[in-house]
């Protein structure tokens, strides 16, 4: 998949292994070793509905500190994990304010 | 005719085996003649004809659902505490709503159609609005009324477009293989139509949308009595053990957005909106520990709607209702 304007040229290893582990961890998957290292799109892991999608989205917010804008809740970005690192580290590199703390 | 039953956005991406089914039967041609003559005829006639048809048409979906509404007639008479012949009046009155709200989505598709709705009344509106005011969407907590989508219309039109879910692949035990491959797509296709912003149960997207939309500031409209895809929550509703839908919970608690119980009653020439005032969240670090703190204060709202108004709810008679 072609990456989305303004999200190319940036991804670093450690925010794809940060993804993958958040990605297996908040949805209870069980994917070890070299499975996790292959992991790349969300459906590779079979089964997954919409809900398990909107939990890997709020563990990824929790975990990054951010806050997904809403053009970016999208099956194209949030089912691309190398897509998904490369708009996190664009995030952190503009330096954006941390996410609002909870009500 | 069988009614869609919608769920609350937890189906899971890979579709169920498929069923052995005669080719035709009855509730096919049912659905034929609704689809193709009236469907034209729709497009032509006043809606005082229209429901005319309905009126011919009603004495034959009864007949036809006289099973089901037996099973039905003994669900509500101990649902809503009433006598037998009053429940089998209420099961027939479910299935004449149920038959016009079906009409009514033709008259939908028409262009100008929304200046044919009327509305008798909304209620609440300042509840709405309070909710709006937060900013963080707000999701309008429904059963499965049949007023519902032409309350979404209604509100469009006044400035209050909503997100609402359906279902692709809605699970009818009396179609036929006609039914399914043919005229079910067609059906889905009517609804698009009459229902631009909505989002399908089955898309891996569905609740990726309606965050997108609550995270604008904007509404969705959820049916709380959906039947469950995956992650379903076995509770009593109206009095039976059924498998409810656990997405709307787990939408709520991520998103923090604001929950109004609201009432559609009615059809396109009589519509009510009734919006209650927004629920007390009760805050829940795990999805389980929230759903735990909220189930019972949904399901009491949703439960007391339909009892105070049980002729307009469409699920008595459906068949997957009754399972658990």
């Amino acid at each position: 998949m072609e990456p989305l304007p303004g999200m190319a040229g940036l991804r670093s290893p450690q925010t794809l292994d940060r993804i993958r582990r958040v990605f297996i961890e908040s949805l209870h998957l069980n994917v070890q070793g070299e499975d996790l290292a292959d992991l790349e799109q969300l459906k590779e892991a079979a089964g997954l509905d919409s809900v398990a999608v909107l939990e890997f989205v709020a563990a990824l917010e929790k975990e990054f500190d951010i806050r997904l804008e809403p053009e970016m809740l999208t099956i194209e970005v949030v089912g691309d994990l190398k897509q998904l690192a490369a708009y996190i580290d664009e995030r952190s590199a503009q330096g954006r304010p941390p996410l609002e703390s909870p009500a | 005719m069988g009614t869609p039953e919608t769920g609350a956005a937890a189906a899971p991406m890979v579709s169920s085996k498929p069923r052995r089914m005669p080719l035709v039967t009855f509730n096919d041609l049912l659905w034929m003649l609704y689809l193709y003559p009236i469907g034209w005829l729709a497009r032509v006639l006043p809606r005082s004809l229209l429901y005319a048809i309905g009126r011919l048409a009603n004495p034959i979906v009864q007949f036809h659902a006289r099973d089901r509404r037996a099973k039905a007639a003994a669900w509500i008479a101990a649902a809503c505490g009433t006598t037998a012949e009053h429940a089998r009046k209420i099961a027939a009155d479910s299935l004449s709503h149920n038959l016009f709200g079906t009409l009514d989505d033709l008259l939908l598709v028409r262009p100008g159609s929304d200046s044919m709705l009327c509305c008798d009344g909304v209620e609440g509106l300042h509840h709405l609005e309070t909710a709006l005011a937060r900013g963080k969407g707000v999701i309008l907590l429904v059963a499965h009324f049949c007023a519902n989508r032409i309350a979404l219309r209604y509100l469009a039109m006044r400035g209050y477009a909503a997100l609402t879910v359906h279902n692709r692949q809605p699970t009818n035990v009396a179609e036929g293989r006609l039914g399914r491959e043919f005229l079910q797509p067609r059906r889905i296709g009517l609804q698009r139509r009459a229902f631009p912003e909505h989002v399908f149960v089955q898309d891996a997207e569905c609740t990726l949308k309606i965050m997108r939309r609550l995270r604008a500031g904007g509404l969705v409209m959820l049916q709380m009595d959906g039947r469950a895809g995956t992650n379903p929550i076995e509770h009593s509703f109206l009095g039976r053990r059924r498998h409810l839908a656990s997405g709307v919970f787990e939408i709520v608690r991520l998103s923090d957005c604001a929950v109004v119980p609201t009432l559609c009653l009615g059809r396109s020439d009589g519509l009510r909106i009734c919006f209650d005032p927004m629920l007390e969240i009760v805050r829940g670090s795990s999805r389980d520990a929230f759903v735990s703190a909220n189930l019972s204060q949904f399901l009491t709202i949703v439960e007391k709607q339909v009892i105070a108004n049980p002729e307009e709810w469409r699920l008595w008679n459906h068949s997957l209702a009754w399972r658990v």
